[in-house]
């Protein structure tokens, strides 16, 4: 049999992909898939001036921001469900530190698919009329959106300008080597991100044979030819959770978000958390085999009967 | 039956306001119980969407959040957030509920600052999906404990909209929905008049007053001419919320007046 073109690498690898200064887009959606491994890859080899392009990867924009990587961020909504707000993120916010650029989900997900259509904009009927677009953030407003007439007739419509981030990071159940990649449950909006993305990073709970794949071809979401590398990562989205796999982890998440009340507290949870574990199989032993199967989910519900509310 | 809290008044508000067969798009918290609430009552053909891309679930247990699996257990279909999104803009849904840090006498919504939008004192979470609900659902609903501090004179920045500047504002702009229909409160339920679009008092729950809802709302506001008084919630709906839907009290309070 011929070689495959195998596109598993090593975390450590994949990470060298996001160079200080670039911009990144991540998966995920409340307490549900997030590329956490990563992150904390990204956070021990250091990264500064990160520009992050976004909807919902609340937990990714938080520890970057803890981790004083940011930069600027285009968003539409950064919150904790069932905690509140993220405080590290608002503090640089607040501080001016990390500079905003407001728009609703809509919005976002529209400029991530202007780009990953390969079109010069995408029209679209919400944001008008709001500070959304009247109050700039960092990017001039004539660049952002501009009201429209439609080309067929005399509706006014808000054209958004693409937004193509250099890397997308992506979590999901299982791909094969070659970078076709399968997950159950909430999608977010990562097939999105991949389109719009100049490299697609996708970390998997596990990898499969491409037999496997194709035994299930509808529950591809991206196929090879969208992905660039593939890294094995079991827990990967820790301490959020992965639908079939393992729920979020509760306690761990209220644990930081106890430590993120004040800046020297989330130092010494980074210091435990990130830096002073030098990969993520250290990690996992941090946490311990009990509490990670304690997490796991039941398959037929597809979560944790037992988990409690924040 | 112990007293009927604030929360289950406006749960039960909340509720009444979703149509049988109506498409509504859902959020975390009160507006989740309220849909169930409708769904086990008036609403049994109600079709939940909700913007993390779950539709029609049928949850075994109470979700801790719109991207909980508890909610994608049982649904009838799992998609995006564009896919979700898509919806409203398309015209399929008919009612969505949102909350707020501030809201104006026109139900203009802010949830992204206090304070100046470059250095805020506070940093909201933002928008989300509510700048696309409020301009794309047919009609929506806000659900907000008056306070002065909540209900302002004007929002510091305004995210969401309502009826923007008054009458005629929604159309300039271009926004497919109607915009807001009701402003369900701790004290009183609130509606817009037809004309002023600004927001008026429509009932009352017992023992609240026209002055107590003026006194915790910054703007200038009246009773609507056909000024109601709220009944207390049948008991068939109590023992739903208290029993059923929210058995730990997780989203709606008890016993607290």
């Amino acid at each position: 049999m011929a070689a495959t073109p195998s596109k598993l690498v090593s975390l450590v690898e994949a990470a060298q992909a996001v160079a200080s200064g670039a911009s990144l887009t991540a998966g995920g959606f409340a307490h549900s898939h997030q590329p956490l491994a990563f992150t904390r890859e990204l956070i021990r080899q250091g990264r500064s001036r990160l520009t992050l392009m976004s909807v919902a990867e609340c937990w990714v924009a938080e520890f970057l921001a803890a981790a004083g990587m940011l930069e600027k961020v285009y968003f539409s909504n950064f919150m904790f469900e069932g905690y509140g707000r993220c405080q590290r993120f608002s503090k640089a916010v607040e501080a001016g530190a990390v500079a905003v650029e407001d728009h609703s989900h809509f919005g976002m997900v529209s400029r991530l698919m202007a780009a990953g259509l390969g079109l010069p904009f995408m029209p679209m009927k919400a944001m008008a009329g709001t500070d959304i677009l009247a109050i700039s953030g960092f990017e001039p407003p004539d660049r952002k959106a501009r009201r429209m007439q439609s080309p067929f007739g005399h509706e006014v419509v808000t054209a958004v300008s693409p937004l193509r981030p250099d890397v997308a990071v992506i979590h999901a159940a299982r791909a094969d080597r070659l970078g076709n990649v399968q997950l159950f449950g909430t999608t977010s909006v990562i097939e999105e991100q991949a389109r719009a993305a100049g490299t697609v990073i996708v970390t998997v709970e596990e990898i499969v044979d491409t037999d496997i794949i194709r035994r299930q071809p509808e529950m591809t979401l991206l196929p090879a030819l969208m992905v660039d590398m593939v890294v094995h990562l079991p827990y990967g989205a820790h301490p959020t959770g992965v639908y079939g796999y393992y729920d979020h982890d509760s306690a761990h998440l209220a644990d930081y978000y106890a430590a993120s009340r004040t800046e020297p507290d989330t130092a010494v949870w980074l210091d435990r958390w990130a830096h002073g574990l030098p990969d993520h199989f250290d990690y996992l032993d941090a946490l311990g085999m009990t509490r990670l199967l304690q997490l796991r989910v039941d398959p037929a519900l597809g979560y944790l009967r037992e988990a409690s509310h924040g | 039956m112990a007293e009927v809290s604030r929360d289950e008044y406006m749960a039960v508000a909340a509720s009444r306001e979703i149509r049988d067969s109506d498409t509504a798009f859902i959020g975390t918290g009160l507006p989740m119980v309220a849909a169930y609430l409708a769904k086990a009552t008036h609403a049994p053909r109600v079709n939940l969407v909700f913007e993390s891309g779950i539709i029609d679930p049928r949850p075994v247990d109470l979700a801790t959040g719109v991207g909980d699996y508890r909610l994608a257990h049982g649904s009838t279909k799992i998609a995006g957030t564009f896919y979700a999104l898509s919806l409203l803009q398309q015209g399929k849904v008919d009612i969505g509920f949102l909350g707020t840090a501030e809201i104006d006498a026109y139900g203009n919504l802010n949830s992204t600052v206090i304070g100046p939008y470059h250095r805020p004192k506070v940093r909201l979470p933002g928008s989300g999906g509510a700048n696309d609900i409020a301009s794309m659902a047919k009609r929506f609903v806000v659900i907000a404990r008056l306070d002065r501090k909540r209900f302002v004179e004007k929002v510091q920045y305004l995210t969401t909209p309502g009826f923007l500047t008054g009458p005629g504002a929604r159309e300039a702009a271009g926004l497919p929905g109607a915009g807001p229909v009701r402003v369900i409160s701790d004290r009183a339920i609130l509606g817009f008049g037809p004309d002023s679009k600004r927001m008026r008092i429509e009932r009352l729950y017992p023992g609240e007053t026209l002055a107590a809802v003026q006194e915790h709302c910054a703007f200038p506001i009246e009773a609507s001419p056909s000024l109601e008084a709220e009944p207390e919630p049948d008991a068939h709906l109590l023992r739903l919320l208290r029993e059923v839907i929210d058995p730990k009290g997780v989203y709606v309070g008890r016993g607290e007046r």
